[in-house]
């Protein structure tokens, strides 16, 4: 990336609270006009470095850019970024109307102006005509809407967000989700965007940065972290997956040969990661990369072909999921539309194309 | 400390509110504690003259605190927890002392038990001397047993009606569920509530003053060394004694709340249900309550008759001559006076302790701890020795271009600081940091958040902050004793004066025309607040 076209730079970042080291030597680059976030567990710093591109936190060792300009020492209302907090913060003595103009009225932005911003900008989320309501008044969702738009108003360099939609039911939160993300297409902003929610993080971004315990444990566009997990930790904490003890065979410029149960198979080399033969490495297989079916009827074979026996499974609407025994090791598996009657019970065969098994070198 | 670095207008805000607290409150105490020198306490101390003001004002906080807190129990578990009728009536009786001098109780005790008591002399031919420790003893106890039923019954009413209903529902009896449960939970509450009392009591100068007679306890002998003979060394020696001892209680209560209890009164009852109290238990409940209020009204009751009688209580012909003579010339102004500089500081106090109190809670900076302990300060500092520590410190030549009547609205302010500051601390605690930090993220810088986002939501504090500061300044009269000049006369020093002088018509008409001003320009103000005012416990 070149450095015109970051937006938000953060060149190792260290922040401590006492002894805990919260963010620790965390650098990445935000291009302008793109949808990143910041993903991970509780306590992982990722909100902390949020905080701190906003301006609430200093960072103890570090710099952070925004638009080329270093902002370490600006206050917080000097940095042109705008925030939706986790619990919306809205101002409960104001008006919808007055929470969305309040940025403006700061801004010295006139009267007749900014009657017309606030009102544009409520349409645009959706809130028209509930100017006039008080915050306690309006659903969960129309508040994440207000400090959505009260945020939106004031047109930030950079929009902030932290885990907007963790307040909202399951269903809202989908519905909130696409529409955040034709947002941002639309105006064509830079959005920083904090979540635990790993499916939020992959529908919503074009880039994603997985934090844990203060580090970047990888970044990149979504499917490469879901694919390509670069560690275990990763491959677990995004989506579901069976992470199988393997063995190095034999290496060659772009393929493994590996080794696991009493399985051979060849598959794609990881790139940017040292294997040599003899090394312990662990296999990362999706659930639904794999194909099943009933022992008796064999089905496609795909060139990794297991056999096994159920020994539980789960319905999940779209998917069934199955716990299959494969020589000692239980494997979870996914069918997909699975139906109302094609429920398999006993023993069942599992079928796994080469190209979608991941080596993670630990 | 960065943040702070940022904003010159913030910093600038934090420096001034720093020097303020050190110029009116640390200045002045050290003034009082550094007067005696180092010589001048080693000469004290030899002359022993502390030794029975010492030993008489302990004696005295541990007889009235003990019987104040059994009162103040009764009529606590009667309201929290019997069913017993006429509660609104006793609330109502229960907040009355709250709104005025402590002082008054001994105005009316000399009324109905004195030499000429309508009780003593009226009813059994009796002329008692009643001054002396059990005069003060029982005069303190009456005084101050509604302070400790209000504590009392906020730290009962603290404990959790779920717990108690848990331990009735797996079989306890009323009774057991209130020593098994509600009493281990509320013993730090309840500890806080006692040893407040106590400083009420340690510290009170107007019982012991009017009825102690030769009884001398540490601030009236304070009080008598300076007036009657000038004696400023052993004064101050004096006070600083009775300072340590304010302080350690003070510090005993923070250790047992952590000093976050935080009670306001705000005549509302509970709304929280708990588990029934048998008929039997209820029925005591109102008997107990009927007594203690009937010496509550009884108190005022004799003050009101004593002010619209010729002369109480020989001659009980209806006049409203006393009323004239308490409206007229200086005791006008004296009034006025009153309602001038307690409206002033109390706006002040409310404003500045608000302020104040966002800097400390919501800022980032270091010595956070060291302000926020000099603006608790004063809630320990008895109004004798704060008011000694004023004139010394600025009872100075080159100061009399100013009015004397700004010292005592400066004195009213920092003394109750501490109210208004943990009422803000409370209300901040119930805001969420992200408010704040939403409007500075829109642009407004700290100052411009504080003034549009917390100021308006914070308005129960601030209400808070005003309501008690008024009602303190209303009523003290040990901390103006030393401060006011005959132009900036109080109501308190009036009413004192006229006790001395034997004019109880007058004396008690002044009495009646004080409290129910405060109950005026408090109805005035719940009027304008829409009802929304609460009564902070005077020692937040």
């Amino acid at each position: 990336m070149s450095p015109e076209t970051a937006h938000v730079r953060v060149s190792h970042v260290t922040k401590r609270f006492g002894g805990v080291t919260a963010v620790d030597d965390v650098s990445f680059e935000v291009p302008k006009g793109s949808f990143a976030t910041l993903l991970g567990p509780s306590g992982c710093g990722k909100t902390t470095t949020l905080r701190m591109i906003a301006g609430f936190y200093d960072p103890d060792e570090g710099d952070i850019e925004i638009a080329g300009r270093r902002v370490n020492e600006l206050p917080v209302h000097r940095r042109g970024t705008a925030m939706v907090f986790q619990d919306y913060a809205l101002f409960p003595h104001m008006t919808v109307r007055d929470n969305v103009a309040y940025g403006l009225k700061v801004a010295h932005v006139s009267g007749a102006d900014r009657t017309r911003r606030v009102d544009e900008t409520l349409a645009f989320v959706g809130l028209g005509g509930l100017g006039d309501r008080w915050p306690n008044q309006l659903s969960g969702g129309q508040q994440q809407r207000v400090a959505v738009a009260r945020a939106l108003v004031i047109q930030p360099q950079v929009l902030l967000l932290d885990e907007p939609l963790s307040n909202l039911d399951a269903k809202l939160r989908e519905q909130l989700r696409v529409e955040m993300r034709v947002l941002q297409r639309r105006l064509g902003m830079t959005f920083v965007y904090v979540t635990h929610d790993q499916e939020e993080a992959l529908s919503l971004s074009d880039w994603i940065a997985v934090m844990n315990a203060g580090k970047v444990e990888q970044a990149g566009a979504p499917w490469e972290i879901y694919y390509r997990p670069r560690t275990a930790f990763l491959a677990d904490f995004v989506g579901s997956v069976n992470l199988v003890p393997a063995k190095v065979l034999d290496v060659t410029d772009d393929s493994v040969t590996i080794a696991f149960g009493s399985q051979h198979a060849s598959v794609q080399r990881p790139k940017d990661v040292t294997l040599a033969a003899g090394q312990e490495v662990k296999l990362c297989l999706r659930p639904e990369s794999f194909t099943i079916g009933s022992s008796a009827a064999k089905g496609v074979e795909h060139g990794i072909d297991l056999s096994g026996t159920i020994v539980r499974r789960a319905f999940l609407g779209d998917t069934m999921r199955y716990w299959v025994k494969v020589e000692d090791r239980e494997w979870i598996v996914d069918q997909p539309d699975p139906g109302g009657s094609a429920t398999l019970d006993g023993p069942v065969s599992l079928s796994l194309r080469p190209d979608r098994v991941h080596v993670i070198a630990e | 400390m960065r943040s702070l670095q940022r904003e010159p207008a913030l910093l600038l805000a934090l420096l001034a509110v720093t020097a303020l607290v050190l110029l009116f409150v640390v200045y002045p105490q050290l003034q009082v504690v550094l007067t005696p020198g180092p010589g001048g306490y080693v000469q004290f101390l030899e002359e022993g003259t502390w030794v029975g003001p010492l030993r008489n004002s302990i004696q005295l906080t541990l007889l009235s605190t003990t019987t104040a807190v059994v009162l103040g129990f009764v009529y606590a578990y009667a309201m929290v927890y019997s069913n017993m009728r006429w509660k609104p009536f006793f609330r109502l009786v229960g907040i009355l002392p709250l709104l005025s001098p402590p002082f008054v109780v001994a105005a009316a005790y000399t009324l109905l038990f004195g030499a000429r008591g309508v009780i003593t002399y009226g009813v059994f031919g009796q002329s008692p001397n009643i001054y002396g420790l059990n005069g003060v003893w029982g005069v303190q106890t009456i005084a101050f047993f509604p302070f400790a039923y209000q504590l009392i019954a906020d730290a009962l009413s603290r404990s959790d009606p779920r717990m108690e209903q848990a331990a009735h529902n797996l079989g306890a009896g009323s009774w057991r569920v209130f020593r098994t449960v509600t009493l281990p939970l509320s013993r730090p509450g309840l500890g806080a509530a006692i040893l407040t009392t106590a400083i009420y009591i340690l510290e009170d100068f107007g019982n012991p003053q009017l009825i102690g007679g030769t009884f001398y306890v540490l601030p009236t002998q304070a009080y008598s060394l300076i007036s009657s003979f000038g004696e400023y060394t052993s004064a101050a020696a004096l006070s600083t004694i009775l300072l340590l001892l304010a302080l350690g209680l003070y510090l005993a209560k923070v250790r047992l709340d952590g000093g976050r209890s935080f009670v306001t009164i705000s005549g509302r009852a509970s709304s929280m249900p708990r588990p029934p109290v048998s008929a039997g238990v209820s029925r005591a409940c109102f008997v107990a309550c009927l007594a203690l209020a009937g010496i509550i009204l009884l108190v005022y009751g004799s003050l009101v008759v004593s002010a619209l009688t010729l002369r109480f209580p020989n001659n009980l012909q209806f006049t409203t001559e006393h009323f004239q003579y308490v409206l007229s010339g200086t005791n006008g102004d004296a009034l006025r006076n009153t309602l001038v500089f307690s409206s002033v500081a109390a706006a002040v106090s409310a404003v500045f302790a608000l302020f104040a109190g966002w800097l400390v809670q919501r800022g980032h900076w270091k010595g956070r701890q060291a302000l926020d302990l000099l603006l608790i300060l004063p809630a320990a500092i008895p109004g004798i020795f704060f008011g000694l520590g004023y004139l010394l410190a600025f009872n100075q030549r080159w100061l009399d271009f100013v009015d004397r009547g700004w010292l005592i609205i400066i004195a009213f302010i920092f003394w109750n600081i501490p109210v208004g500051y943990q009422a803000a601390v409370a209300g901040l605690r119930q805001i969420d940091r992200s408010i704040d930090e939403a409007a500075t993220s829109l642009g407004a810088s700290s100052l411009r958040g504080f003034r549009d986002v917390v100021l308006p939501m914070l308005g129960g504090s601030l209400r808070v902050g005003f309501v008690t500061t008024f009602v303190r300044a209303v009523t003290t009269l040990s901390l103006v004793i030393f401060l006011f000049t005959p132009p900036t006369t109080v109501a308190t020093i009036r009413i004192y004066q006229l006790v001395g002088d034997l004019n109880w018509g007058a004396a008690t008409a002044y009495t009646v025309s004080d409290i129910g001003m405060a109950i005026i320009a408090l109805l005035i103000f719940a009027v304008l607040a829409r009802g929304r005012i609460a009564l902070g416990a005077a020692r937040a």
